[in-house]
This record gives C-alpha cells, structure tokens and sequence, in this order.
C-alpha cells in the first residue's frame, strides 16, 4: 500500500485509526510497510492525526475547515 | 505601487461586494462552484468579470497526489477557464484522494521527492489539458506528514523550481503551520525568492486543543497575518477568504482596508 493511500485510509477509517493510535507501529506492519516505514508511521503525533481526521470528518459532514 | 487587493466570491457576500468594487480589485471565483454550470449562471459570471477582474480557486484536483490527477475534473476545469477567461487560476498542494478514498478536503502529501515527481507529472497534465499553469498555494495542516525530507520553505522553493508555477502564498497557512509545527515564519517568508509568489491568500482560523491552529476561514484575519504581510509587502494580487459564519460586510471592508494599508506602508 502507498504512503498517501495509507493516510487517506487513516483520516477517513475510524476504526483503522484507533487501531493505529493504540499500536501504530504493528498496525503499519499489518497493512504492509516494511520495518523502515512502520518506525516512520509510529512517529506519527497520535493528537494531531486524531484532530486531522476529525477535522477531515467534519468537512466531508458538510462544516467548515481549512481551504 | 499598484495593489491587487480582493476577496473570494462567495454568494453570501453577493450583494455587498457588488456594493463595494470601488474598494475590490479582483475576485477569486471556486472552480468547483461552477465546473457544471448552466447557461445563465455562465452568463452571471461572465457579466461579473467585465465588472472586476477575476480568478479562479480550485481545491479537488488534488495535484501534490503521487497518483494520476482525474481527468475528467480537469477536462471540466478547463472548459471554465475557457468560458470565464479568468486572470489565473490557482490548485493546492495536496492530495485530495487515494487508492479511491476521498478523504473530504486537503491533505497535506509528505514533502519529498515522490510526492515532487507526482505533482510535476500532474501539473504537466493540468497545462496540457487547460493551457496554463497553476499559481500553487501551500496548505495547512494539523499533522505533520510522514515521510517528509524538506522544510516548508525548502519544499515551496522545490515545487516552484520542479514544475516552473509559482506560489499563492497563503499567510495564515503558513502562520497555522510554523504555530502547529515550531518554526519560524518569517525566516520562511524570507526564504522564499519574491518572483516565485504569484499571489497571497489572507484568512482566519481558531485555536484548538493543544494550542494548535485550524485553517477555517470562519474568523478574522489575525494580527500575526497582518504583520506577515506588511513584512513580505507583496507586489502580487492579496486575497481574503471568508467561507462563512460571515460577520457584517464592514467587517471584512475593514480587513480589506488593512490588507491595503499594510501593503502600502511596507512599501513605503
């Protein structure tokens, strides 16, 4: 899987991301990335993916966001 | 000095701003608003722009994708271009969709070399197909993209070299993101040569936990704004958006005003 596809599903998939918060370097290693790439998606700040993908929710709901 | 200062069309602020061209200088039109429109809406804008000149904002071709930008969605971008003849017309750099996800709005792609190359091929293909290049505005965001090599400012000047565009330098942007991510602003204002900024976007946004700021169009322009445009003084087209929760027009005149004052004063 991509790197963009891979964050696409994160911002969009609730599930998938609260999976990943709670074990991003495993979950990486799940869905396909070699070692290099997992340690590089569990750097990841979990607080700001959760507010990204919240705020990606709020904007395909139809409320304001960033342009 | 000759200043382009403007705001973005929305329909909400119709009636005012068309009260109010003696104070605007350009309009900047959301391609999305119109890729499909009728006859007499075509007819509407097109009458607008022998009022004002105008520009065009796209947010969904998603060209800093390392996928294939849609060419349907061009293909429609370039029939407005071509019915509106707007002065330029401006994208993001970031992705919108991948692997057939669409994730709602603009994501933030990782700064690096493969996301350089995606977005050089789909510029091409956007000048290909519409005849013209993009004015490429930098994007805020809350996280920070993994897999990143360059800096903001090394990254901006990199697209700028790579795809030959220049920038709609969005000020609040960069403001959202040097809060969100501890740089300096001003050392990437200055780090950005002045013939690669096409334009510049004015806006506002709001704290949010963790001290973080969104990017939502919904508040005033911030002093911190303002005293980045007075340190660039650009010689480029200055736009405001507004997308909603629209105060009275006064409002927005004064933030125009300002926008012109602080122009002028660095000018000076």
């Amino acid at each position: 899987m991509h790197v963009q596809q891979f964050l696409a599903r994160l911002y969009t998939d609730g599930a998938l991301l609260e999976r990943f918060v709670a074990e991003p370097y495993a979950t990486a290693r799940e869905e396909g990335f070699d070692e290099e790439a997992a340690r590089e998606f569990a750097a990841m700040d979990a607080e700001s993916l959760k507010l990204a993908a919240r705020s990606f929710a709020g904007k395909r709901a139809g409320r304001g966001d960033h342009r | 000095m000759w200043l382009v200062i403007g705001i973005g069309w929305r329909r909400e602020l119709a009636t005012s701003i068309l009260a109010h061209l003696d104070e605007i200088d350009v309009l900047e039109v959301m391609a999305e608003e119109y890729l499909h429109a009728n006859a007499s809406e075509r007819r509407a804008l097109r009458f607008l722009a022998t009022q004002v000149p105008v520009v065009v904002h796209a947010t969904s071709l998603g060209l800093a994708s390392t996928e294939a930008v849609d060419r349907k969605r061009l293909d429609a971008l370039a029939r407005l271009l071509d019915w509106l003849q707007p002065r330029f017309w401006s994208e993001h750099l970031a992705f919108v969709r991948a692997g057939g996800i669409e994730v709602g709005h603009l994501a933030a792609p990782p700064r690096n070399d493969e996301t350089l190359h995606g977005l050089m091929r789909n510029v091409d293909e956007a000048r290909r197909v519409t005849g013209s290049l993009p004015v490429l505005e930098n994007v805020a965001t809350l996280v920070e993209p993994p897999f990143s090599r360059y800096g903001e400012a090394e990254w901006l000047n990199a697209v700028t070299r790579a795809t030959g565009c220049r920038l709609l330098l969005d000020l609040h942007n960069l403001y959202a993101n040097a809060t969100n991510f501890g740089f300096d602003a001003y050392a990437t204002l200055r780090a950005i040569p002045r013939e690669a900024i096409g334009a510049v976007h004015l806006a506002g946004g709001r704290r949010i936990e963790g001290e973080r700021v969104l990017d939502d169009h919904l508040h005033a322009v911030p002093n911190e704004v303002f005293a980045m445009l007075t340190e660039l003084a650009p010689e480029v087209p200055v736009i405001l958006e507004r997308d909603g929760r629209y105060p009275q027009f006064d409002e927005l005149l004064g933030e125009l005003r300002r926008a012109r004052t602080a122009c002028m004063s660095s000018s000076s």
